[in-house]
Formats: C-alpha cells, sequence, structure tokens
C-alpha cells in the first residue's frame, strides 16, 4: 500500500519557443503511492491539465521526470504505459455501442468474451447506464455519455487511471450516490486513480490527497482534512473550503496575559497567551500585519461572544448559512440546525483559538494553526 | 508535437510561398502582359525579357485603339465606369432590401418562411438562360431594354439571395437574448434591429455586401443580353478587343488590371475591417 | 413593487407544448422562485412574462393590468439573463446606462444613475471595459447592474449565477437578497440549484414539463414535496428510495426496512395494503455506536465528504443502498460495518403508482410553519 506508484520529480511545462514561452508547469514534485486516489485541484491554468497530459503522454516532459510502477514514461509512447484515461469531452467512438465502447479496451486483453460482458454490465450497473447499453452515444444525453467513458477507464487493468473532470455534467442527484460508488469499486480493486477537477467538492468527495495547484506550482499536497485544518498558506486556506474561509487582515498586540488581533474599526480578537503554545505566540508576534483566518464551521455563538448583524440567513433543509457583519468584516457561519435569526438581528459569536489559523499578510504563508505552529 | 523547430518553420514557409505563387501567377502574368505589346506577349517559347511600355493602358484611357490594320474606338472607360455604378447600385439596393429581410426570416419563423427564402435562393441555381429570353422581352414592352434601371433589377436575381442567406445566417448566430435585453431594456424592436442587430452583424454585412459587389462586377451574361454598348460594364466591354485584325492580348490584359484594381482594392480594404469585426466576435455575451 | 398575475398561460412551439396552463400570483415585493430541472419551461415562462415571447392562450396581468398584448418595451420591467447578454459592441457602461437612455434623461441623469447601481454592484472601476474585457463575474454582475438600472418594479432573473465559479455562486447567493431587497423590487427568480432556490425563494414554483407540481415556501417544498420527483430535486445528497408495502397492527402504521420496523403517523395511513415509496432524507439517518432494537446494521461502501458534510453511502444487510450524512466534525464509522438509526418523524412516504405524497402538503400549509 505504501510503495511508490507514480513519481513526478522536478517536472517543469514550457510551451512555445524562448521569445513567447508559456511556463505552465513549474518544478512539480509529487509521489503517488499504489492503490492511492489522488487529486489534481485547481481553477482553470493553474497546471493540472498540462500535468494529466504530460503523464497521459499527449504532451511532451520540459525537465524532470516521470516515473510510473518503476518505468520512466518520459520518452515512452501514450499506448505502452498502461494508462486509462476518461476524457473529459468523453471520446466515445461514434460508430460503437455504448456497451462496445466500455468493453473495446478489454477486448485487445486476454479476457474470454463471457468475462468481459460480465465486467461492462457490472460496471454498467454501477454508474446506471444498463438501459443504454445497445444505443450508440450519439443518441444518448451527455451526462450519459460521460458516464460511457468514465466506465470505459475504470473497467481496465491499468497501471494508472487517469480521470479528467469525469463528473461535470453529471445531473447533481446522481453524484453523491455515483461518487460513492465509484470510490467504493477503485479501493475495491486497488486502482491507483489521479482525478484533475476545479471542482473541489468533487475532488473533497472522492480523493486520499489532493494536491492544490495554483500559478503552475504544487501549492499544497495532502489529505482533504489536512487542507483544511492545516493549509500551507493563505491561497489553499480560502480556495478549499465552501463555504469558503473567513478571513480578517489584523495588526497583532499583546501584554502579559492576552494576545490581540486587532480589526477595523476597533473591533479585536483577544485570545489568552496560555492558548497558545509559546513558539506560535513567538512567530505571530514576529510579524506586524497578519491575515486571520476561520473556517465558517468554527464560528460559534456565545452569549460573551462578540457582537455581529445578520444580513442574510438561508435554510438548505440540513444546513443553515448565515452571513453577519462584524465590525464592518463579513462573516459567514455554517450551522446544522436551523437557525431563526432574521436579517438584522444581532447574533454573538466566538472564533475559538483552536480554529483560527494565522497568516502572514505579506507571504501569505502560514503561521500557526489553532494552538499549534504552522508546519 | 509542440515544439517547432527551425526546419519545421522553413518547411512551412516554403509550403504557403509554393501556395502563394500557385494563385498569384495568373494575375501576375497578366500584369506583365499588361505592359507588352502582341509581339511580345506571342513569343514561343514566352519570356520575361521585354521592354514595358504604357500603350495599352493609353490605349484604354483615350478610347483609341491602334491596330495593325486599323485605328479603332473603344470606350472602355464608359464600360469600367457602368461596371462601377452598376454593381455598387445593385449591392446598394440588394443590402437595402436584403438585410431587413434576413433578419425577418431569421428572427419571425412564420409558416412558409423557410419555403420563401428556399425560392429566393433558388433564383441562384437556376440558369440565367431560362430567364433571359422571356425577360428581354418584357423588357422591350416595358422599355426597361437598355437601360441602368432594368440592369439593375435584373442584377438583384444574382445580389439578393447571395445577400438575404448570408446575413441571414449572422442574424441567427446572434443570441436572441441580447435583443431581448435591449426590447426588455425599454427600446422598440426598430430601434433595437438598429442598436443591436445591425451593429453585430456588420462584419456578416459587409462580407456579403462584398461578395455581392464580386459577383455583380463578374456578370457577363445578364448585360450582355440585355444592354447595348453604352451601358455595358466592362466584362462585355472586353469582347471589343477581339477585332477583325485579331485578338488585342496586351489591351485586354490591361482593362484586365484595371477591372479588377477596384474590386482588389476593395476586397483588401474590407478583409481589414472583416477581420477586426469578427474578432470583436463573443457575440454570444 | 408590482404585483404579477398569471392566467392559465400556455405556450406551444409546433406541437409541443412547453408552458401548460400556468396560473401564478406574486405580491408586492415578494420573490418567487421558478425552480425546475432543464426543459421544463422556466425560462420560456420567463420570456412569456418579459414580453418577448407570445402565449398561445392565457392572461398575464401586471399590477391588475392585463399586460398579454403589450410590446416588452413597455411592460417596464428588469431582465437579467443565464448567458448574461451583454452587448458586446458597448462598454459595461453603456450596457448598465441601456434602461436609461429611453425617454428624456439628461446625460448627468443617465451617469448617475448608472455610477449608483455599479457602485451597489461593486464594478464603478470597470465601468469603460468592453465585455470581452470582463471578468466572468464582473460579466456577472453588469448583467444584474443592466438589469437593475432602471429601478424597475418587477425583475426577472433568469438563473444569473449559473455561469459563475462556485466561489462567486456562493457570495452572489448571500448578496443578491439584500440588493432585491434594497431595490424593493417584485422578483422572478429561475434557477435549477435547490439551494439558490431556498435561499432566495420566499416562495418557490417547481415546474415539470411546463406545469407547477406545487408552489410553497422553502420549507414546504423541502418538508412536504408534492411528490416524489421534487423530494428527489431538493436535497444534497439526494434523498434515499425505497420499494414498500405500508402495514397496520395495535401499535399502528408502519413500514419495514432491513427487518426493522418504521412507526408512521396516522397522516401516512394511505400507504397501508399500497405499493409505497418511502423517502429518508439522508440527514434523518443518524449513526449509533452499538446495535438496539430499532437500529440498522449496515457495511460502509465509501465515505465522501462534501462542503461541510460527511456523505456515508452503505448498504443495507438486504444490498440496499443508503446515503447516510452527517455535519463534517462529527465522529462516525468511515469503514466496515456500523449502525444507524432512522429518525421517523422525517419519513416521506408516496405512492409508487402516481408518486404522489400521502400526505397533502396543502393540509399541512398552516401546522408545518417555522417560527421564523
Amino acid at each position: 500500500m505504501n510503495d511508490i506508484h507514480l513519481d513526478i520529480q522536478q517536472v517543469d511545462k514550457i510551451y512555445g519557443t524562448a521569445a513567447s514561452a508559456v511556463h505552465a508547469v513549474k518544478g512539480l514534485s509529487m509521489v503517488v503511492r499504489r492503490g492511492e486516489i489522488a487529486s489534481l485541484l485547481g481553477s482553470s491554468g493553474c497546471g493540472k491539465t498540462s500535468t494529466l497530459r504530460m503523464i497521459a503522454g499527449f504532451e511532451g516532459v520540459s525537465k524532470g521526470t516521470i516515473k510510473l510502477a518503476g518505468r520512466t514514461l518520459n520518452d515512452l509512447h501514450p499506448v505502452k504505459r498502461n494508462v486509462a484515461m476518461a476524457f473529459e469531452g468523453y471520446s466515445l467512438y461514434p460508430p460503437l455501442t455504448i456497451s462496445d465502447n466500455i468493453a473495446f479496451a478489454l477486448k485487445a486483453t486476454k479476457h474470454g468474451a463471457k468475462e468481459i460482458a460480465e465486467k461492462v454490465s457490472a460496471m454498467a450497473e454501477m454508474l446506471e447506464i444498463s438501459d443504454i447499453l445497445d444505443r450508440y452515444p450519439s443518441s444518448v444525453s451527455g451526462g450519459q455519455q460521460q458516464r460511457a467513458s468514465l466506465g470505459r477507464a475504470l473497467v481496465r487493468d491499468a497501471d494508472l487511471h487517469l480521470l479528467d473532470e469525469p463528473m461535470g455534467q453529471l445531473e447533481p442527484q446522481l453524484r453523491a450516490l455515483l461518487r460513492g460508488r465509484i470510490k467504493h469499486y477503485i479501493k475495491e480493486n486497488g486502482v491507483t486513480a489521479i482525478l484533475v477537477t476545479h471542482d473541489q467538492a468533487e475532488a473533497n468527495a472522492l480523493s486520499d490527497r489532493i494536491a492544490v495547484m495554483e500559478g503552475g506550482y504544487l501549492q499544497q499536497f495532502d489529505s482533504p482534512e489536512k487542507l483544511k485544518d492545516q493549509p500551507n498558506n493563505l491561497y489553499t486556506g480560502t480556495f478549499v473550503g465552501e463555504p469558503p474561509m473567513n478571513t480578517f487582515s489584523a495588526k497583532i498586540e499583546r501584554n502579559d496575559t492576552l494576545v490581540r488581533f486587532i480589526l477595523d474599526q476597533g473591533v479585536s480578537l483577544s485570545y489568552n497567551i496560555s492558548d497558545f503554545s509559546p513558539n506560535v505566540i513567538d512567530a505571530v508576534l514576529a510579524l506586524q500585519h497578519v491575515v486571520v483566518g476561520v473556517r465558517p464551521y468554527a464560528i460559534k455563538r456565545h452569549a460573551d461572544g462578540m457582537r455581529a448583524t445578520v444580513v442574510a440567513n438561508h435554510w438548505l433543509g440540513d444546513q443553515t448559512h448565515i452571513a453577519a457583519t462584524l465590525a464592518g468584516h463579513s462573516v459567514i457561519l455554517v450551522e446544522h440546525d436551523r437557525a431563526t435569526d432574521k436579517v438584522g438581528d444581532d447574533i454573538y459569536i466566538n472564533l475559538d483559538p483552536d480554529n483560527i489559523h494565522v497568516f502572514d499578510r505579506d507571504s501569505g504563508a502560514a503561521v500557526s494553526h489553532g494552538a499549534d505552529i504552522a508546519r | 508535437m509542440e515544439h517547432q523547430s527551425k526546419l519545421e518553420t522553413v518547411l512551412r514557409g516554403a509550403a504557403l510561398l509554393l501556395v502563394v505563387v500557385f494563385f498569384m501567377f495568373p494575375i501576375f502574368w497578366i500584369f506583365l502582359m499588361s505592359l507588352q505589346t502582341n509581339e511580345t506577349i506571342l513569343r514561343v517559347p514566352p519570356s520575361i525579357n521585354f521592354e514595358p511600355t504604357l500603350r495599352n493602358y493609353k490605349a484604354l484611357i483615350t478610347g483609341k485603339l491602334e491596330t495593325s490594320a486599323a485605328s479603332l474606338e473603344i470606350n472602355f472607360l464608359q464600360n469600367l465606369w457602368n461596371s462601377v455604378f452598376l454593381s455598387v447600385a445593385s449591392v446598394s439596393l440588394a443590402l437595402l432590401l436584403g438585410v431587413p429581410a434576413a433578419y425577418a426570416f431569421a428572427r419571425h419563423k412564420f409558416k412558409g418562411s423557410e419555403d420563401i427564402a428556399f425560392t429566393l435562393l433558388s433564383f441562384r441555381f437556376a440558369p440565367p438562360l431560362l430567364v433571359l429570353l422571356p425577360l428581354s422581352l418584357y423588357f422591350q414592352k416595358m422599355g426597361l431594354a437598355n437601360t441602368y434601371l432594368g440592369l439593375i433589377w435584373v442584377y438583384q436575381l444574382i445580389c439578393l439571395p447571395l445577400i438575404l442567406w448570408i446575413v441571414r445566417g449572422y442574424f441567427e448566430d446572434i443570441s436572441p437574448d441580447i435583443e431581448y435585453a435591449y426590447r426588455v431594456a425599454g427600446h422598440s424592436w426598430f430601434s433595437t434591429f438598429r442598436k443591436i442587430a445591425l451593429p453585430l452583424a456588420g462584419p456578416g454585412i459587409a462580407a456579403a455586401g462584398l461578395l455581392a459587389f464580386i459577383f455583380a462586377w463578374n456578370n457577363f451574361i445578364f448585360a450582355l443580353v440585355l444592354a447595348s454598348a453604352d451601358k455595358q460594364p466592362v466584362t462585355v466591354g472586353a469582347l471589343a478587343f477581339i477585332t477583325a485584325s485579331g485578338i488585342q492580348y496586351g489591351q485586354i490584359a490591361a482593362a484586365i488590371v484595371m477591372s479588377i484594381a477596384p474590386t482588389l482594392a476593395l476586397a483588401l480594404y474590407a478583409q481589414k475591417y472583416l477581420v477586426e469585426g469578427l474578432s470583436l466576435g463573443a457575440v454570444k455575451g | 413593487m408590482s404585483t404579477l398575475e398569471l392566467r392559465g398561460v400556455t405556450k406551444r412551439y409546433k406541437k409541443e407544448t412547453v408552458v401548460d396552463n400556468v396560473s401564478i400570483t406574486v405580491a408586492n415585493g415578494e420573490t418567487l422562485v421558478l425552480f425546475g430541472p432543464s426543459g421544463a419551461g422556466k425560462t420560456v415562462l420567463l420570456r412569456l412574462i418579459a414580453g418577448v415571447v407570445e402565449p398561445e392562450e392565457g392572461q398575464i396581468l401586471i399590477d391588475n393590468q392585463n399586460m398579454t398584448d403589450v410590446e416588452a418595451e413597455h411592460r417596464g420591467l428588469g431582465m437579467a439573463f443565464q448567458n448574461f447578454a451583454l452587448f458586446p459592441h458597448m462598454s459595461a457602461f453603456d450596457n448598465i446606462a441601456s434602461p436609461l437612455t429611453v425617454g428624456k434623461r439628461s446625460l448627468e441623469e443617465i451617469k448617475t444613475g448608472v455610477d449608483k447601481v455599479a457602485k451597489l454592484l461593486k464594478i464603478d472601476h470597470v465601468l469603460d471595459h468592453a465585455p470581452r474585457e470582463l471578468s466572468n463575474g464582473q460579466k456577472q454582475r453588469t448583467s444584474l447592474a443592466r438589469a437593475l438600472a432602471g429601478s424597475p418594479p418587477l425583475l426577472l432573473l433568469d438563473d444569473p449565477l449559473r455561469n459563475v465559479d462556485a466561489k462567486l455562486r456562493f457570495e452572489m447567493r448571500l448578496e443578491l437578497p439584500l440588493l432585491l431587497d434594497a431595490q424593493g423590487a417584485t422578483v422572478i427568480y429561475v434557477t435549477q440549484d435547490y439551494k439558490e432556490a431556498m435561499a432566495l425563494g420566499q416562495s418557490i414554483a417547481v415546474l415539470a414539463e411546463g406545469r407547477i407540481e406545487q408552489i410553497g415556501t422553502p420549507e414546504q417544498i423541502y418538508l412536504t414535496p408534492k411528490t416524489l420527483e421534487i423530494a428527489r430535486l431538493f436535497g444534497d445528497p439526494v434523498i434515499n428510495f425505497y420499494d414498500v408495502v405500508g402495514q397496520r397492527d395495535e401499535t399502528g402504521v408502519f413500514v419495514e426496512l432491513s427487518q426493522q420496523r418504521l412507526l408512521l403517523d396516522e397522516s401516512k395511513a394511505k400507504c397501508v395494503d399500497t405499493p409505497s415509496v418511502l423517502g429518508i432524507r439522508p440527514e434523518s439517518i443518524k449513526f449509533v455506536p452499538q446495535n438496539s432494537s430499532n437500529s440498522i446494521p449496515i457495511t460502509i461502501e465509501a465515505e465522501t465528504p462534501l462542503n461541510e458534510k460527511i456523505v456515508t453511502l452503505a448498504k443495507t444487510e438486504g444490498g440496499r443502498e443508503m446515503l447516510i450524512s452527517r455535519p463534517s466534525g462529527t465522529a462516525g464509522p468511515a469503514t466496515g460495518k456500523a449502525f444507524v438509526k432512522i429518525d421517523e418523524s422525517a419519513l416521506l412516504l408516496f405512492d409508487q403508482v402516481s408518486g404522489k405524497n400521502f400526505v397533502d402538503p396543502a393540509q399541512l400549509n398552516t401546522e408545518r410553519e417555522f417560527a421564523a
């Protein structure tokens, strides 16, 4: 389980010639273990698609090496890489039925006809496309084509499965169910998969670890929980999480017992110094300006808390999203019960010291997470 | 794949050059011919060694054609003017009628609208000779034969369907939402047509106009049958160079150069505008 | 503010009926959400109200005046489009100014009007940009600004947040109600995102195949959906459905799931001896530490976190799939066997044949109203 499977070392991708070079991926190093589901997450232009295309072999590697199962991929023809891919644009073979599309790669292997038929029908059942197996790609919906393309990739025995935005076109009602089934299937079959997506909900749901990319750089490669609880920097902190992290820029003051984060308009967050470890205090006090981040779920109501005024209260059935203003800053809270506050009501909230993240305002680097120092 | 080596750049350039030479050669050769006398043109094998002369152009502009046998009067400048006038007037009329019609066909699907649009297009692929004989008879009776008005009217058979069909496509490409947005903002349909649809279809209208202009300019058969010498465009006028004493290749070449010059200039000028207009793109918001 | 009333509005394209006998009344200053899957007829209905599409039958009344035959430009409303529909050949300023250039406003007045709404939407710094130079978020704000610029009493918003990214959509979802309140306009809002519908709508009209299936407050729609399909459309992760047959003995009405009895109140008595569909929302299933008399044993297939929730896909002993949702940060098993308990008060029961809720939402309107 812990052996290195996909090994990307110091990889660069540069498009075009020296005069008009576009540096899409910069010094990317990451290791994916066998049986792991890893995601490349980022907004468009972050380098995730270039990385995927280099692994698949659709693009050359400008610098560095990519190894898969011990073989160096750099100069290996895509066909010989033993990589299965589900394409964002489906790329189904138009003259073949959905069933033949899914079975296509299997037919080139030693599997018997009966075994192939079984695998295809199980895959179709999992993806809820059993009813369209005999139809042609052009006669089924985008969501169905996407599922067929995903099935064609998953059904293969490959060293690596690359899934490029595999669920973007699915109707929302199917997503939760299919995410669960696909994750179960991947784990059950010991598949190693790389998911490329801009949708963090999808990355969170499916991945063991997520590589957050921005500007060609890998920002952080960690488990979803760790990305949420210990973001490396302000970018990751605010990018990951929906609703997004609340942030306040603040100056810092201390006296013997208290450390104060002073926000605008005279509001300050005060904490007992004893709530933090001494090296957190030292690191925080070394900075003039910081950004304090608090996840929406970590803001709790407290009778002695700070006063905030509700500007929106949205009940979504199983969650309540509340937006409030705290000294001119907007704050978002997520609660799991129905909240009855009306717009204009005052609520009293506390920002728990265990859940505040402090970032250097200038560099964006994380300084501390709750009571602990950032690594 | 995405790397472009020096060699590739060179090869790509060479290939492009070959295509350009292939297409431009006839025009280039005609231009050379226009600067030669019949004798040097008809040399075998042909050569590009000659003493350039402007006598062909001079003959066209003065209207006096000196051949070995006789001196001939040819009113080429009148022909050129006829071409310009007929084409401009026909295209203008076709735009005036065709653009609103194209808009109607694009935006208001009514019963039979598709049939009417198709009927109009079918004028393009009916052989002109089919209509020429009856037309010339009618024109004689109505007094339209050998008039500019009659010719411009007949030229609509060429220009109108072109403009209608090309411009209709451009109107259809404009998202109706953009027009709805303007209507809902409180503007009448006519002002929406003027302020939104027309500017957005501008490049398309220009392209259609240009194309219609070229087709009108190049028309031969209608003018040949329906117009006499003083109303004939260059295409028909050029026939005059086939004289009893032989074909005046030099003058024909010069006439061709002079007659393609306006269309070429127009196309080059419009190209800039077309590209600019098309790159405005994002019609779909 | 305006009132809006639709009476039996029907629209057909060729032989297909895309809006089928729709009647709605929207009160002054109310926000009504038109919700439904794509192809349900929401957008056509909005265009009928706008007057850019004509109905075959029915009447459209604005402030009790029959507007059915009145041209779009004279209906005095504002509209924002899903694809923004900005005029590509005009600057953001001119786009926003377009509702103000009708009539006899001075340039000064137009400028003041545009600046005001641009400031409100935080796009005052990009007013001289052409639409193609705007980011997606700015385009969306420009298109909203254009709809608001004329201070129309009736605002039609056609899925305005559809084409912006998740973060922006979330931001706008919180910001938009304030904006709309400040305008004081009556709003018709089209969306296919149930969260947007619940967040923004004072009432929600659910459309399917051109017909209105249910109109109600977000509470009514979520807690007593009229049909199985509506229950499926509201909620993420999606509601669990199980085919069951209601039974009755001395303890009352019940259904069985995985050999476990789930007691139902008398309002659902119609399910007895009738093929029914049991709907269990993922959040009304809770993990319990050990097997007890009323727990159901399950095997966990996969755990998939989702925005502040943890979603678990499990299978019952009978092999039926079950989605379970719990708040992030709460404890729960990630793999293996576990036990769950189902909140019986939150169960929904539908007729298997008609798909209708056995409980008529109309009867519950007053009882189920929240204190809010």
